[in-house]
Formats: C-alpha cells, structure tokens, sequence
C-alpha cells in the first residue's frame, strides 16, 4: 500500500543523496538527543524544555555572529559560554529547588522552562523570522552523482569532534568520572564525598553547551530562524528513546539511524511522511526493547 | 601517614521522618582509635544512625531534631555529606553501594572524591591494592560484575581511598559467606590497630562484632537499650539469647521481653518508622 504513496528509485545517486543528507540531519539529531539525555542520565529529570534550548542557541548565534559581527571563532566562545551561564542559571534559580520532588512536578517545570524561553525571545527579538545563518563555507561539491554540501560535512565534523571530547571528558577526568558516579548511585555519591549539587549544576551547563553547538549547527540548515524551530526537540525525541533514553553512545546512533530513516521517508514517500515514519520507528524499537537499543534496565533499585 | 583516628560523641540524638521518630535520645561514644559496634535488628534505627552521622538524612526527608554530632571536638550536625567526608569521616554503606556501571578503579577513585593530592591518591590506590590483592586483576571489571565478597572489598577499599579518621561500617556482613566475613573483620581491627583510626561498625551479626570490638551498644526500636564493653555485653544473658544464639524462647525483639528497671518501655508490637531500607 505504501508503495501508491511513493516514488520509490533504484537510482544509487539518489539514495546516495539521501544518505549523505540523512547523515548530516541525523548529526544534529544526535546532539540534540545527547544533551537531552546527559540531563535525563545524570538527573534523572526528562527535560522537555531540550528544544528551547537549542532555539536558544541559534538566537544567541544570530546576535554574537551576525548582529554584533564577531569574529566567528570568538562570537562561537562567547555563545558557548553565554549558554554555559544560562545552563548554571536554570539549575542554581530553579531545579536545585526541585531536588527531592515528584518526577511529573519536574516535568511539569521543564514545560514551564520551555514557555518561559519562548516568551523571552519574542519579547528580545520580536515575532518575524530571520534568515538562516550562513557563517560556514556554502558551496558543494559532486560525488558518485550525488550532491554534497559543505556545510553538511562540517556539521558531521563538528558533531563527531564534540562527541569524542564528550567520551574522553566522561572517561578521563575527575569530574566526569563524579558525573557517572552521580548517575550510577547518587545516594552513594554523596557519601563518598562528591556534591550532587555541582555535578547537577556541571550537567546542566554541559547540556545547554551541547545546546548551543547544535542551535548554531541547526541555524545553518533551517529554513529560517524563528520560534518554531524547538520543534527539532521533539523531532530528536525518537533518537533519543531509539538509543535508550540513558546510553550516550545509543543517542549518537540513535541520531543517526533516525535521520537516515527520515531522509529516506522524505524522498521516497513524501516529506509528509518523515515524521510518522521516524515515531513509527521509536514505537517499533518501544514494543521490542522498552529500555531502547542500549538503555539499562533499573537492575540495582531492588 | 593516616590521620590519628578522631572520636565521635552523639548526644541525645533524635531523629523524626515526617512525623516517626526513628531514633530517641541516642548517645554513643567512638573514642578516639577506638572499635565501636552497635548491634540491633532489622529496624532498630542503625541505619538512620549512619545517615544521621554522615549527613545523608536529607536524601530520605530525615530530620535531627534534638541532640548534638561531634567529632573531634568540632560539631558535624547539619554539615552536608562532601564536608563530612572532608572532615575525615568514610563509610561502607549498607548493602555496599557501588557504582555497578563503573569499573573497580573508577569505584576506588570516587572514594577519593574529597582529596586533592593527586599523588596521594595514587599511594592510597596502591595501598588497598596491597591490602585486597584479589583486586588487583579486576581493576578494570565492572563493578556490578563482580561476586558478593569481592565487591564488599571494594566498598571497603572505596571507603578508605580518602584516608579517614572513622571508618563506618554498615551491615557489612549481610548476605557474605563467614568465611569472608571473618577475614573482612581482621582487616578492619588491622586498620584500627596500625593506623589507628576509629572504626564504627554497625551488625547484625552479633558474636563477630563482639569478638572483634571492644565496647558495643545494642540499638532496640530507636533507642540505646544496653551499653558496656564487648567482653560485658557477651557475658549479658539478654544478649545471649537475643543475638549470641542462647536457648531458650524465640524473641523476635526486644520489645517482647519484660524489662525490669528499663524508664520507657515499649508497648509490644511498636515498630519503628518503616524508613529503613
């Protein structure tokens, strides 16, 4: 029956197409998911203002890089530490107080986190859209009859080198080593002589970073900027419950096999059907493997 | 190279959970380079006591609402947990708590949490390695993969990775062969005797603590029922019975006994807050 909907081709160079373009969606898929699943990991809060976060960033991107005129390297610091100070802001001013609540209060509060963003950038920046930015290298090039734009592989590039400096921060140093520790046991942690309430206020921090670099990436490939872009939050929602909603490694795949699935719905069946097709998918892999491709199971909460 | 041991002195301690006392007017004394253990059963309050003394009531909705902590001459009551620890106060927590997705070293490391001389964490790591070698071929297994007896030696090993002044140990015996129990218990009077530091050792399992202590106190419902020296709570017939495996009449608890000359007792049936986990 699906066939009637689609065009479906054999043609390698457009499957190419599609892969290479599923990839590079995918990519910020997968940062996305990997910001929303280190709070969800090491706080056990879902966070559901993720979105805003990162439509946050591309904001903070357009006034450090395109109003203010920055050089692109010290505008991208400043954004990246503007977002470090937001992420301290949201858990000193308001989920430290919330330590010890239900899981749905939280919730509910991330939810209002997400409103107040959004009532914050149309009060600063005003309601019209803007154009996408366009600080990476435009042009593209031709491989195997495919097209492949700059900009995709630098996203790639970009997403690959933050995720290696995430692996090397959580496996070699103090405090990532803390971090896990929190995630492991927290109760335990403490004990040991680790201060929850800093490692909270570091995880939220990382994950408005990670926002950052993703608002920054997102805002290039876009089609405008605007206050409906969160929606990407949503739309990674599926990468991260494919890859487990606590594997780190399973949001990056995750990521990726979900934007590939994406592309390839769009341009064989139709860009209505990308997003049914990718919750289709995190509804199948929900049915086989609740805890996702590489989430644990809550084994040691006996 | 260790820390003298620090005593401990908890005056009319009393805890509440919402509205439940779980520990009434409880006072113990660790003194210094002592070996200290409070025995009870299940629900007797030991717990709360180790979450009190280490500032980790508040992670239960717990409450200290009379009496004073003092260690060392400076008072550790309402301090948080990473200030406790600093002060020189590790504990092996009950059901031992590991990290069960990091490795044995990571588990080691995390102990050291408080410390910030990194070559004096090293010296400590090669230290418990000496002291639990069967570690050191697991450094890198995780450690929720491990046996019973081996992760309890790393809870140990983790606890004493920030060079402490009172070590506390809860239940460290529960669910262990007594073989490993036994050899656990002559590291832990090793430690107290060569680095002399104070140890606090909290169990069920009675006759091993008094072997192994020299004062004890028996826990009962949330309050000190006996106190004295390890040598006089073995001769004590109400222990015997109770928790030395004595004949006579099953008891479940103390509180089914007729205590003459005892101020306040329990009616039977009152159990404690069911906080304990």
């Amino acid at each position: 029956m699906l066939l009637a909907f689609g065009n479906f081709t054999a043609d390698p160079s457009v499957n190419l197409q599609l892969l290479i373009g599923g990839l590079a969606l995918g990519a910020i898929y997968a940062v996305v998911a990997l910001g929303f699943v280190l709070v969800y990991k090491s706080t056990d809060v879902l966070n559901l203002a993720h979105g805003e976060f990162l439509m946050l960033g591309a904001y903070f991107a357009l006034t450090f890089l395109i109003s203010e005129n920055l050089n692109f390297f010290l505008g991208v610091f400043v954004l990246l530490l503007v977002m470090l100070a937001f992420g301290l802001l949201v858990h000193y001013g308001i989920m430290r107080r919330m330590v010890g609540q239900g899981f749905f209060a939280i919730v509910l509060i991330t939810l209002g986190i997400a409103t107040i963003i959004r009532a914050l950038l149309l009060i600063f920046y005003g309601p019209t859209e803007r154009a996408r930015l366009d600080l990476l290298p435009q042009g593209s090039f031709e491989i195997g009859g495919a097209t492949v734009r700059y900009v995709d592989i630098i996203i790639f590039g970009v997403v690959a080198a933050c995720v290696l400096l995430f692996f090397v921060f959580f496996k070699y140093t103090r405090l990532g080593l803390h971090m896990r520790a929190v995630a492991d046991d927290i109760e335990a942690a403490a004990a040991m002589g680790i201060d929850p309430d800093k490692v909270y206020a570091m995880t939220w921090a990382a994950a408005m970073v990670m926002a950052g670099v993703g608002g920054l990436l997102f805002g290039h490939v876009t089609g405008a900027i605007d206050r409906s872009i969160e929606a990407i939050g949503l739309r990674a929602f599926p990468a991260a419950v494919v890859g487990g909603l606590t594997s780190l490694g399973g949001s990056i795949v995750g990521g990726l096999v979900v934007g590939v699935i994406e592309q390839f719905a769009n341009g064989h069946l139709g860009t209505k059907w990308r997003e049914p097709v990718a919750f289709s998918v995190m509804f199948v892999v929900l049915l086989v493997r609740p805890t996702g491709l590489w989430g644990r199971k809550d084994l040691e909460r006996v | 190279m260790n820390a003298n041991g620090l005593d401990l002195r908890i005056e009319g301690l009393t805890v509440i959970y919402g509205g439940v006392t779980a520990l009434d007017a409880v006072s113990i004394t660790v003194p210094s380079g002592g070996f200290v253990t409070v025995l009870g059963a299940n629900g007797a309050g030991k717990t709360t006591l180790v979450r009190s003394i280490t500032g980790l009531l508040y992670l239960h909705k717990g409450r200290v609402r009379r009496g004073s902590i003092v260690l060392g001459g400076e008072s550790i009551l309402g301090k948080k947990s990473p200030d406790i620890v600093s002060a020189g106060v590790a504990q092996v927590p009950e059901g031992r708590k590991l990290f069960p997705n990091l490795t044995v070293k990571e588990n080691l490391l995390c102990g050291a949490a408080s410390r910030s001389d990194i070559s004096g964490i090293d010296e400590s790591l090669e230290q418990n390695l000496e002291l639990f070698p069967q570690l050191r071929p697991l450094l890198s297994q995780t450690a929720g993969l491990l046996s019973g007896g081996e992760q309890q030696m790393v809870a140990v090993g983790r606890a004493l990775m920030s060079q402490p002044s009172l070590l506390i140990c809860d239940e460290l015996s529960l669910g262990l062969a007594p073989k490993i129990v036994h050899r656990l218990f002559e590291l832990l009077t090793e430690i107290n005797e060569s680095r002399g530091t104070s140890i606090l050792v909290i169990e069920q399992n009675a006759s091993l603590a008094l072997q192994h202590a020299a004062d004890a106190y028996v826990l009962e419902l949330g309050r000190v029922l006996i106190e004295g020296t390890a040598d006089e709570l073995r001769g004590n017939p109400m222990v015997q019975e109770l928790y030395l495996g004595g004949g006579g009449e099953a008891h479940t608890s103390y509180a089914a006994i007729e205590r003459p000359g005892h101020s306040r007792p329990l009616e039977h049936g009152q159990r404690p807050p069911a906080a304990e986990s």
